[in-house]
């Protein structure tokens, strides 16, 4: 029943638009795979061809080892959540939760059965007379992913299925969503625009940018890793500071110059080869340039900064500050009693730092895995610390960016 | 495309579905035999001297242009075409659009049962038979009827008197539901913001409409009067049952002579050659309907 | 946000009522449009008081009832044939071209066929060719054939002149139906036929009864095509029928061509009111010539 999906070389061009660009990517069987992106990125479109409401301009798709290219919707055995729901207007809740077991021929008391449970896990149960048209979005919604999960499939396609939920039933469906994949492994991609839900349920994220694949990995790889610009400042929240800073290397030691400061690189870090004295851009995620008074002692370095808003968000609070000439986010604690235009010590840990090159927005630093790092992880259990999580893709690295160039130079 | 030459073919070309030329086939077929058949058929008959009895209903000849020789020549075919023309325009263009479009946007602002009422008057009005129309419009405007009671002269017969006022009105009649319809339609699926934007802004009705809402339902328009020319210049049995023509040819428009020319005057050939001119006059009208659609905007 | 007011209120203060102000725009409106309804209603009162008039003339009157004409028209073999011949037309070419059309708009909505756009557009075209001009050649086909007096042959040729536009109408309703859904069908695992069996054909209802109204009403008053194409009395429509009629004694039984009129007219206006809900959606052509 589990079943591996695998992309090889997938573009998809609508008229002149490359929608998805020589996706390569792996599922590993039983994973729930996380896509995310900015809107337009080519999402949809990956799933689409996936269920094969799309055929690829060029490329392979496989589903458990065989090649789907030419095999009909119908015959992929994969279940969709439409983005708009696509539920059957003409029928009722019931109707449309047991459309497809009927297709397949199931018996009735078996699709009753179904149904049922299906319903009450979505809390459908008392809306199965109602059309469509007599529910709200959110109950739509849920009909649109019951539908799916009323199936057995060999893998599941989600397209921002709990985008238009409360924030108190997205919980609630996350749970189950997670609950229902530890318990039948089925390969999942899910796309999301919610950052919660790619950091808490997925065993991998796969970042897209414009139709081309930015990295995939675990959560904490991601966030602690990421591949290029785009990934660091997609992922997380508030978004990742950027400055400008300066490379210079003596005695094979690695220094940094930005903010006004310079700082030796931290002895666990290394630098990819190929980076040399240069123009960097340096990364800090906000979490990690502390107010002084509440920071450990491993923040060694300190910088002097002008308090410009401060938003509150009740745990905790975001100060934006200008600091030698740039504005930067930091994260304080919740009754700080910092002020507008009040003069700041902010504290950092020179460990953290991320760097990129200037120029093509790569990264250049490969930090170790930090341990015990406070992400937006809240609903933990949803992940399984298996083999699958350490496999990472990156569509960044030089060999995979030689690739493009050449192909970009045909044209 | 830069990723073509290096890839090969493209996988997503649309395919041909033998399925599609199934589901088609019945419907071509009907369309082929007795649609695209008999007007390839017109076009030679046009030019032949083909009679409905008589030798010539046998031996028929290709006359090459020897029927437009004689339809220009023919005053009954000069005046049957402006016939023609005077009733498309007045009738269809002018008549039934203008008051077309004056019936949906009033429609539009009335009151609930007036609306209902006369939207539903105006749409029974072109459901019901032709026959019918004809037939009450021929009662209307008899001497004694109705109209002349309403105009105080009871003893003239308007359909004699000013015959193709008569059967254009008798005509407007029937078809403004058409354009009534089309227009109410439009003016639904006009853009609610831009509307209440030009009501925010204080612009006057008068204003409103000539500025923002005739533009924005230009397409709309030119579709009208496109369905409503097309629809018009071969109007048959309303002009006919009313006059049949008549008085002499004060009503004789082209669809008419074209069937008096083969069906009474067993002229096969000519009445054809006729028709031929109707669909080429409906052409040069699309056409600049077309094109005025293009023009601007 | 009117403060509360703790004066008792006095007998004046009660009967403000808050009145909807009558704009003389309103006003006019709705006097034109009454109007114009009268123009449109004063024809028609003829054929209804002249129905069940005893005496009737040219001229709408009051009438003295009587059901004489009624009982007359029902009398006669040749207006119950011609109601016969009508139906046999009617509803012979309403089902071909409905049937055809649906058939035809599926394909031509959702598939890929090679000058698609111009075929629609040649369809648009065809749909504006006047019959007048197909009369001829149809007549000489069918004098070829030997289909000549024949109800079924003559709604044969009724139905291929309608069905262009009836093409053309069930495409649009069948386009207004999304495509997701029989993709999440497909994903469901249903066969092209179940698709279109559960999902295609129940959504597509409304289009399928506007097509097939507008063609019945349309064919139901065809005059010329069976007027050319049919001779022997028995194969005579109403509207030939109404037509002989008018022409032998129009003018000395003014009530039984009222009651014979009204009594063809009665089932369109049915259907029609049966079905106006729908119509109205029929009739959104856009800019749909460009
Ligand atoms: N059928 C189509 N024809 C033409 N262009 C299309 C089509 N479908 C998608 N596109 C284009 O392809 C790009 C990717 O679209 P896609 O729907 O995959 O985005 P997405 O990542 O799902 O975005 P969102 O988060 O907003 O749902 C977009 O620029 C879109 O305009
Ligand atoms: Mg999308």
């Amino acid at each position: 029943m589990l079943s591996e999906v695998r992309f090889e070389g997938v573009h998809k061009i609508f008229g002149t638009e490359n929608a998805v660009e020589d996706l390569n990517l792996t599922v590993n069987a039983g994973e729930f795979l996380v896509l995310v992106g900015p809107s337009g990125c080519g999402k949809t479109t990956t799933l689409r061809m996936l269920a094969g409401l799309e055929r690829p301009s060029y490329g392979r798709i496989l589903i458990g080892g065989k090649l789907v290219n030419n095999v009909s919707p119908r015959f992929r055995d994969v279940a969709m959540v439409f983005q708009s729901y696509a539920l059957y207007p003409h029928m009722n809740v019931y109707d449309n939760l047991a459309f497809g077991m009927r297709a397949r021929g199931a018996a009735n008391d078996h699709v009753g059965r179904r149904v049922r449970e299906t319903a009450e896990v979505l809390g459908l149960g008392h809306l199965l007379k109602r059309r469509p048209s007599e529910l709200s979005g959110g109950q739509r919604q849920r009909v649109a992913l019951g539908r799916a999960l009323i199936r057995q499939p060999q893998v599941f396609l989600m397209d921002e299925p709990l985008s238009n939920l409360d924030a108190g039933l997205r919980v609630q469906m996350r749970a189950e969503l997670s609950r229902l994949h530890q318990r039948f492994r089925v390969t999942t991609v899910y796309v999301t625009h919610d950052q919660v839900e790619a950091m808490t349920m997925g065993d991998r994220i796969a970042v897209m940018n414009a139709g081309r694949l930015q990295q995939v990995d675990a959560p904490e790889t991601l966030y602690d890793n990421p591949a290029n610009l785009f990934v660091a400042g997609f992922i997380g929240s508030p978004r990742m500071n950027f400055v400008p800073g300066k490379l210079t290397s003596a005695n094979g030691r690695s220094s940094v110059t930005f903010l006004g400061i310079t700082t030796p690189l931290s002895t666990g870090a290394r630098l990819t080869a190929g980076a040399d004295d240069s123009e960097v851009t340096v990364g800090i995620r906000p979490e990690d340039l502390m107010w002084r008074p509440a920071a450990g002692p491993d923040c060694t370095l300190t910088l002097a900064a002008t308090v410009d808003v401060v938003e509150p968000m009740g745990h905790e609070a975001y100060v934006t500050a200008l600091c030698a000439g740039e504005t930067v986010t930091s994260r304080f604690p919740p009754r700080s009693g910092v002020r507008t235009q009040e003069r700041v010590e902010l504290a950092l840990n020179p460990a953290r730092l991320h760097l990129f090159d200037a120029q093509s927005g790569m990264t250049i630093l490969q930090r170790p895995q930090a341990a015990g790092v406070d992400t937006l992880r809240s609903v933990g259990e949803a992940r399984t610390n298996d083999s699958a999580r350490g496999r990472s893709e990156r569509q960044g690295e030089p060999e995979a960016r030689g690739a493009t160039t050449r192909s970009e130079e045909i044209s | 495309m830069a990723v073509a030459g290096t890839l090969g073919p493209r996988l997503d070309r649309e395919r041909f579905q033998w399925s599609s030329l199934l589901m088609l086939a019945p419907g071509l077929a009907l369309l082929g035999g007795l649609f695209l058949g008999p007007v390839l058929y017109a076009f030679y008959i046009g030019f032949t001297n083909l009679a409905l009895v008589g030798s010539r209903s046998r031996d028929y000849s290709f006359t090459g242009l020897e029927n437009v020789t004689r339809m220009l020549g023919d005053y009954v075919f000069v005046k049957s075409s402006w016939l023609t023309i005077l009733f498309v325009v007045g009738s269809a263009i002018v008549g039934q659009s203008v008051l077309g479009m004056l019936l949906a946007i009033l429609l539009r602002n009335a009151v609930v049962p007036i609306r209902v009422v006369v939207g539903s008057v105006v749409i029974v009005a072109w459901v019901l038979p032709e026959i019918t129309v004809a037939l009450i419009w021929y009662a209307f405007s008899q001497a004694g009827g109705t109209l002349s009671i309403l105009l105080g002269h009871t003893s003239s017969n308007y359909l004699v008197l000013v015959p193709m006022l008569i059967v254009s009105v008798a005509n407007l009649w029937r078809n403004v539901a058409f354009s009534m319809l089309v227009f109410s339609a439009g003016l639904r699926n006009l853009p609610s913001e831009v509307l209440e934007a030009a009501e925010v802004e204080g612009a006057s009705v008068w204003r409103r409409y000539r500025l923002v809402i005739l533009p924005l339902l230009r397409p709309t328009i030119v579709t009208n009067l496109l369905l409503v020319t097309i629809l018009n210049l071969s109007e048959f049995t309303l002009i006919y049952a009313m006059t049949q023509g008549g008085p002499g040819i004060e009503t004789t428009t082209l669809p008419i002579y074209v069937y008096q020319e083969a069906f009474v005057f067993h002229q096969l050939g000519y009445g054809t050659a006729i028709s031929l001119v109707l669909v080429l006059i409906g052409a040069i009208f699309s056409l600049l309907f077309v094109r005025a659609s293009r023009s601007q905007v | 946000m009117s403060a509360v007011q703790a004066r008792p209120l006095t007998g004046d203060q009660l009967i403000v009522v808050p009145y909807r102000k009558v704009s003389a725009g309103a006003l006019a409106t709705n006097v034109i449009l009454i109007l114009l309804g009268c123009f449109f209603l004063l024809p028609m009162l003829w054929m209804l008081f002249a129905s069940i008039d005893s005496n009737p003339d040219w001229a709408i009157k009051i009438p003295s009832p009587t059901f004489a004409n009624f009982a007359d028209v029902l009398g006669r073999a040749d207006a119950i044939s011609s109601f016969r011949s009508s139906l046999i037309l009617a509803g012979t070419t309403t089902v071909l071209t409905t049937v055809l059309a649906l058939l035809s708009a599926y394909p031509l909505s959702r598939m890929h066929i090679p000058f698609k756009r111009s075929f629609m557009l040649v369809i648009l075209f065809a749909s504006g060719l006047p019959v007048s001009m197909l009369v001829v050649p149809v007549y000489q086909m069918y004098v070829y054939l030997g289909w000549l007096d024949s109800l079924y042959t003559t709604a044969l040729f009724l139905a291929a002149s309608s069905l262009p536009f009836a093409v053309w109408l069930m495409k649009n309703f069948i386009d207004a139906v999304p495509v997701e859904l029989e993709h999440a069908a497909a994903i469901d695992g249903a066969s092209t036929f179940r698709i279109l069996r559960q999902v295609v054909l129940p959504l597509t209802v409304p289009g399928i009864a506007v097509t097939a109204i507008y063609t019945f009403i349309n064919a139901w008053g065809a005059f010329i095509i069976p007027f050319v194409l049919t001779y022997s009395p028995d194969n005579q429509p109403g509207p030939v029928e109404i037509y002989n009629f008018m022409g032998s004694h129009g003018l000395f039984k003014f009530g039984e061509l009222a009651v014979f009129s009204l009594l063809f007219s009665i089932p369109v206006i049915v259907l029609y009111l049966f079905m106006s809900r729908y119509f109205s959606g029929a009739f959104n052509f856009g800019g749909a010539v460009k």
